[in-house]
This record gives structure tokens, C-alpha cells and sequence, in this order.
């Protein structure tokens, strides 16, 4: 017996032993879901979107004063020294 | 305009008509997994309220019947992963049995609680393929991955059981003979 065979046999055995040990189930519906799935359909409605969930707002885009105060104070070393450009560019 | 266009605008007659449509095969499938009726039930509603809730994933020229199944598979694969092995089915005998048939009770006991401690994916396969008889593709298809990842966890299914088995006692042939 090939090993394909002692595989095919041993699946078979174990088809035949899980088919006597388990339980055979009724498959036909008995009543209509509808109602149930409406049911669910009410209590637990769709999530909004998170941007239109009870208390929450989008937040602004802003940038904080020290930022503001960090690039004016970049800008006006480059105007005033601008050879220092080349420099940043050369270390970024 | 369709049933499958109306429900993807989100029309609740149109998800009406099509839970009326596929509920039957969606709950014959989840049945045939979870083996128990009333969690089939359970679990088919839930599919469909997922179904509603995902409908603008939907392409109205997809296939609803096999986006459904996928759903539902998912979902039994989630309720065999919560359950725990000694949730398993209990037979209960209708009088006394006699000392045969009392050992086949074990014996088919044994190869249930062997059967339930899978892990639920090769369980979930072990199921369709070997109990149910479903062709692999169609296993496949429900699981969203393809034959061969089917094949090879009923395989490892097989392996798992029959080393269970062995190490309980019960080699598939020892089985058989006790079953006779």
C-alpha cells in the first residue's frame, strides 16, 4: 500500500468514526429570521461614522505658537544668512 | 433597478427580500458547522445584521449568496473558537444500555471530546469535509482561501484525531470493533 492509499484509508476510517460519533442535524429551516434580524436591525442600528459620533468634533488643524515663533526665526537666519541654507541642505 | 442595487443603496424591503431568499442556505450551512440548531439560528440573524451593516462593500454584481456564506463561516469559526470542548454534544440514552452498547457510548464519547478539542479551523474543516461530505471547492470557497489550505487542514485534522485517538485507546479499528 502506497503512503497516498494508507492516507486515503486512514480518512476513511476517520470519516466513518466522526460520521457514527456526531450527531446528525436537521438542516431545513424552521421559521422565518426576518423578524429577528429586524430586531437586531433596531437595537443595534449601524455605527455612525466616527466623525459623527455623539460628542465628538473633527479637530481643527492649528499649529502652536512656538511653532509659529520656530519657523520665523529659522526664515530670518536664512535672510539674513543665507550661504547657511546650502549648509541645512547639505545635513538634511 | 434590482434587488442586489436596491439593497446596496441600503433599502430595507430589498434586504428583506433577500434574507427571505438565502436565510434557508445560510442557516443549513451554519447548521451543518456549529451543529446545534438554535446557535445556527442565532448565528444566521447575526450574518444578515452584518450583511445590512456592510452592504456598501457590496458590489451589486457580485455574488450575494457566496458573500453571505463567507460571512456566516466566519462567524461559526468565531462561536467554535469561544466554545469550549466540554460544550460538546451530550446523547442521552432512552433506557439503560446494555454493557455493548455502553461501551460504544464511550467509545463514541471519547472520539466527540477528541473531535471538539481541534482547533476550530481544522475542526470547522473536519466538519465540512469528512461529516458533511462538501466538495473542497465549495469548503474553499465559504473559507476565502483555496483547495489545497483545505485539503491540508482536513489532513492535519486526520493526524491530530487519529493521534488523539491512539493515545486514548482507541486506534480507528479498535473503533470499528467496539461499534460491532
Amino acid at each position: 500500500m502506497t503512503e497516498h492509499e494508507m492516507n486515503e484509508h486512514e480518512t476513511q476510517q476517520i470519516r466513518e468514526m466522526l460520521q457514527q460519533a456526531l450527531p446528525a442535524v436537521d438542516t431545513e429551516l424552521r421559521r422565518d429570521l426576518w423578524p429577528a434580524v429586524l430586531r437586531k436591525l433596531d437595537q443595534r442600528p449601524a455605527p455612525a461614522p466616527w466623525y459623527r459620533a455623539p460628542g465628538f468634533s473633527v479637530p481643527r488643524f492649528s499649529v502652536p505658537w512656538y511653532d509659529w515663533a520656530l519657523i520665523g526665526l529659522t526664515a530670518s537666519v536664512f535672510v539674513f544668512f543665507p550661504h547657511l541654507i546650502l549648509v541645512c541642505a547639505y545635513h538634511l | 433597478m434590482d434587488t442586489l442595487q436596491r439593497f446596496a443603496l441600503g433599502e430595507v424591503d430589498a434586504f428583506e427580500e433577500l434574507v427571505r431568499q438565502f436565510q434557508s442556505d445560510v442557516y443549513g450551512w451554519t447548521v451543518r458547522i456549529v451543529r446545534d440548531p438554535g446557535i445556527a439560528e442565532d448565528l444566521t440573524s447575526e450574518t444578515f445584521w452584518r450583511i445590512y451593516r456592510a452592504r456598501q462593500q457590496f458590489r451589486p454584481d457580485g455574488n450575494f449568496g457566496a458573500w453571505a456564506r463567507r460571512i456566516a463561516t466566519n462567524l461559526a469559526l468565531d462561536h467554535l473558537r469561544r466554545k469550549r470542548p466540554e460544550q460538546g454534544f451530550e446523547i442521552e440514552p432512552a433506557a439503560a444500555p446494555e454493557p455493548d452498547r455502553l461501551v460504544q457510548r464511550e467509545t463514541q464519547e471519547k472520539i466527540r471530546q477528541a473531535f471538539y478539542r481541534l482547533p476550530a479551523k481544522l475542526q470547522l474543516a473536519a466538519t465540512l469535509a469528512l461529516v458533511e461530505e462538501k466538495p473542497y471547492a465549495e469548503i474553499a470557497d465559504a473559507l476565502g482561501t483555496s483547495v489545497g489550505a483545505v485539503k491540508t487542514r482536513v489532513f492535519r485534522a486526520v493526524r491530530i484525531l487519529r493521534k488523539q485517538l491512539d493515545h486514548l485507546g482507541l486506534t480507528p479499528e479498535g473503533a470499528m470493533r467496539a461499534r460491532k
